[in-house]
């Protein structure tokens, strides 16, 4: 019998510059196809998103900070989860993963509103990529169709991956260096870990760590970290965007 | 019993109602998106073995090692080895299927008219070679090439003679380098970002700054004045008027950086008088080290030499052959164009897209791109020793695209020769170093590697590691004080750090479904600025320089220093812009 995992992350936003390599491995490990011409930042697909925030003041005294945002696999009261009438959202007590079913998702959106961290995704656009372009898609995941919902998965793959390599090395417990999202890998500052929250020997719960509207009570499985008491602050905002619309540096 | 026309309707419409509450509709519903799920025109991913290669990355001069996962000969995920690596590396693999991926062009036509305008040159013209990236064994090809032909002329940007070791610095002051965005290779920063550190001096608050211990917000173009300010050769009181820091800001920093206490001080491009400084703070030898190339065979010496783009005189070049196939560092056209022959100068771009250059040629060229293109890439800014790796092409390059390297080559009547392998053997008949493989994690001293092996393993994305100079060697460049910069008239357009351009379609990402990066389009000013230049965020405007002028949208945003523009295409960058609601 497996032992019970609840897998988490710990993000370290005093080490993360804002680059997207975590957003475009996602893309790539997801078959999350470059933005239809209509798409904007309400209605693309980013299964992780990096905001860009601000302490509210004006240059010089402006500091900015980035926070990669994506589904906090929330626990005890999924919201996602309690909402969908088709079912095709769940937790896995294996993994503690929430899980998506596109196959189920009958495009209602119910997840979409009941989702406090806007983690989930619509499909307004048929998935479509350059051409040839189509040869780099990763074999294990498949496309999804216009018309539903989806949202990060901890590269679900890739755990399928790690058991399958697990049972045929006669194991039932997977290697935890064999399981790795893909925005872990990318990322060049080290600034996401990942690994089980059950398992003491790691510090992904850190207690000078904090998690996004921890107010509502949804048992996030995403820890983050900040020095910065403003970072921390901002981090209980509804949605952390920086006090204007406006641009990052490239 | 009558049945009546009201019963049937009554019927008919209580089954419809209860026909809901059976699960068939819902079934009806699944199906349908289950159905959905396997529409035909969803692209299906290819299947086959999955399996490992190693290369890599020669899209910037970091030169990540690269892990890509296969399917079949097909990359569908390239990962660091040492580390993660930048988006412009994790998406390199869609390159080769970029729509403005170039894939035929006049190859034979270009040929036969590069030959007739050698031929044709008047005295005092040059047939010139102008590599973006020079130091590749490519570049060393080209040098060979103009040095046979008796008017040719090899240009490239000037390198800095020296490379910093990260791990000796206690404390790291950066004059606007993008130190973590790819000034140096991102897996030796990180990894030793936690034992320094940063104070960074910036005008606008980069991604570099926001991560800093602490950000010296300072005037564009100041940098070099600071260094000055800091080496002593100008007071307090005349740095602090030319940066905008106070006295006091200049005093404390002076005292951070002192003599010995392992300072390093960087800059974009390590100039002479950054060079000087931290000469002057006690880093030669420590924390900055010359430069140190892998060996060539001894007979390739005999190349011509790098020459400055300023240096060559104007209207002196018939024919430009300009290498921009691997991604280097942006010269503005205006300067390469005012070296050209007057009366139809013959300009010849290699390149892999149409964005670059290849505007002002005659002919532009296709060439392969990472991970099609066999090259090499020199040691990075941040590597204290001599390393030789090569870009091992992933992917064949398609029919009708050319080497620049063989081109030029041909052109001087070079024999075809793999330079690659030939510089291989010569760092193998050195037998110095270590050779790293990637696949196995190990490192063998190449006297214990046969020839064959070493070869083998480097096309395998293994990477020869060699030896620091020793000290005794050193000598350090001289510092100049330069006059500083005449104020700008008008907004200074800085530029988001250089980039591989165009990135692959995923960028789409980080700067239209998101607001992450600044788009190619973009451009971001203060909202005081903006104000003043009649535009508000998201509004179309023409942003005018010496160097052309854009169409662009403006964001607005207030980390942004009043006065200044930032634009993600370096060819916009500029002392002097002006932006113009349209
Ligand atoms: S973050 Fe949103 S999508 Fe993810 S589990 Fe929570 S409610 Fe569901
Ligand atoms: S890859 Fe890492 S550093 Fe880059 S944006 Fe993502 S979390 Fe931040
Ligand atoms: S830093 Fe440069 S070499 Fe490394 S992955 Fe990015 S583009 Fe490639």
């Amino acid at each position: 019998m497996n032992a019970q995992k609840k897998y988490g992350m710990s993000i370290d936003v005093d080490r993360c510059t804002g680059c997207g390599s975590c957003m475009v491995a996602c893309a790539v490990e997801n078959n999350i196809p470059p933005a239809h011409a209509g798409a904007n930042d309400r209605n693309g697909l980013t299964w992780i998103r990096v905001y860009k925030v601000d302490n509210g003041e004006d240059y010089p005294g402006k500091r900015s900070a980035f926070i990669p945002v994506l589904c906090q696999q929330c626990g005890e009261h999924t919201p996602c989860a309690s909402v969908c009438p088709q079912q095709a959202v769940d937790v896995d007590p294996r993994t503690g993963i929430v899980g998506q079913m596109p196959e189920r998702c009958l495009g209602c959106r119910y997840c979409m509103a009941a989702c406090p961290y806007h983690a989930r995704y619509f499909n307004w656009w048929d998935p479509r990529w350059p051409a040839g372009m189509e040869k780099t898609l990763n074999p294990d995941v498949a496309p999804r169709m216009r018309g539903v919902v989806e949202k990060c998965n901890f590269c679900h793959g890739r755990w399928h991956a790690a058991k399958q390599k697990a049972a045929a090395a006669g194991k039932s417990e997977i290697e935890p260096g064999d399981y790795v999202p893909a925005c872990v890998e990318a990322c060049p500052t080290g600034a996401i870990r990942f690994g089980d929250l059950n398992d003491p020997s790691n510090d992904l719960r850190h207690p000078d760590s904090f998690r996004l509207l921890k107010k509502l009570g949804t048992d996030p499985k995403i820890y983050y970290r900040s020095k910065r008491d403003w970072v921390r602050n901002v981090a209980q905002a509804s949605r952390p965007v920086s006090s204007q619309k406006e641009a990052s540096h490239g | 019993m009558t049945t009546t026309r009201r019963d049937i309707f009554k019927f008919a419409g209580g089954s419809a109602l209860g026909a809901l509450l059976t699960p068939a509709p819902w079934r009806l519903i699944t199906d349908t998106a289950l159905w959905s799920e396997n529409w035909p025109g969803i692209p299906r991913p290819a299947r086959g073995e999955i399996r490992a290669k190693f290369t890599h990355c020669s899209l910037c001069p970091a030169g990540c090692a690269v892990r890509a996962r296969c399917v079949g000969e097909q990359p569908v995920s390239l990962a660091g080895v040492r580390g993660g690596l930048c988006p412009f590396g994790v998406t390199g693999h869609q390159l080769p299927y970029h729509p403005a991926r170039l894939r035929q062009g006049p190859v034979s036509e270009a040929m036969a008219a590069v030959a007739d305008a050698i031929a044709k040159c008047g005295p005092g013209e040059r047939v010139a070679v102008l590599d973006l990236r020079p130091g590749r064994t490519a570049s060393w090809t080209a040098r060979r090439a103009m040095a046979v032909l008796k008017n040719g002329w090899y240009i490239a940007p000037v390198q800095s003679p020296v490379a910093v070791d990260l791990t000796k610095a206690r404390t790291v002051l950066s004059l606007s380098a993008p130190l973590l965005e790819r000034w140096g290779t991102p897996a030796n920063v990180f990894a030793v970002r936690d034992g320094f550190r940063l104070i960074q001096a910036d005008p606008v608050e980069s991604r570099t700054a926001a991560l800093a211990d602490l950000w010296l917000p300072i005037r564009p173009g100041s940098e070099e004045a600071l260094a000055l300010g800091l080496a002593g050769q100008l007071t307090s009181a005349e740095t602090a008027a030319m940066t905008g820091l106070s006295e006091h800001q200049i005093e404390s920093v002076g005292q951070t950086i002192g003599f010995g206490r392992l300072s390093l001080v960087i800059d974009r491009a390590m100039s002479p008088a950054v060079v000087a400084l931290n000469v002057k703070l006690g880093g030669w030898g420590r924390t900055i080290v010359p430069r140190a190339e892998a060996p060539v065979p001894p007979e390739w010496k005999k190349a011509a030499p790098v020459t400055d783009l300023a240096a060559v005189p104007d209207r002196s070049i018939r024919v430009l052959l300009i290498d921009e196939s691997a991604p280097g560092e942006y010269l503005p056209w205006d300067a390469i164009e005012k070296k050209l022959a007057a009366g139809n100068p013959l300009v010849v771009v290699f390149a892999w897209s149409a964005n670059g250059y290849g505007r002002y040629a005659k002919y532009v060229l296709p060439t392969p791109v990472y991970p099609e293109a066999t090259d090499d890439i020199p040691p990075a800014i941040d590597s204290p020793a001599p390393c030789f790796r090569i870009a091992a092409p992933l992917l064949a390059a398609p029919a009708g695209v050319v080497t620049p390297s063989e081109f030029i080559a041909s052109l001087a009547g070079l024999p075809p020769a793999d330079a690659l392998r030939e510089r291989a053997r010569a760092i193998h008949q050195g037998g110095r170093g270590t050779l790293v493989t990637y696949a196995d994690a190990k490192s063998v001293p190449v006297k214990e590697v046969k020839p064959d092996d070493f070869w083998k393993a480097l096309n395998a994305g293994g990477c020869w590691v060699g030896q620091a100079l020793p000290p005794a060697n050193f000598r350090a460049p001289v510092g100049q004080a330069l006059p500083p910069a005449n104020p700008s008239q008008g907004l200074v357009v800085l530029a988001t750090p250089p980039a591989p351009s165009p990135a692959s379609p995923l960028f789409t990402k980080l700067y239209q479904e998101s607001d992450l990066l600044l788009a190619p389009n973009c451009i971001a000013l203060h909202p005081q600025d903006a104000a003043r230049c009649g535009v508000s965020a998201g509004n179309r405007a023409t942003l005018e320089t010496p160097n052309g002028k854009w169409s662009v949208r403006i964001l607005t945003d207030s980390s942004v220093r009043p006065g200044v523009v930032l634009a993600a295409r370096p060819e916009m960058a500029s002392a002097s812009g002006k932006v113009v609601r349209v």
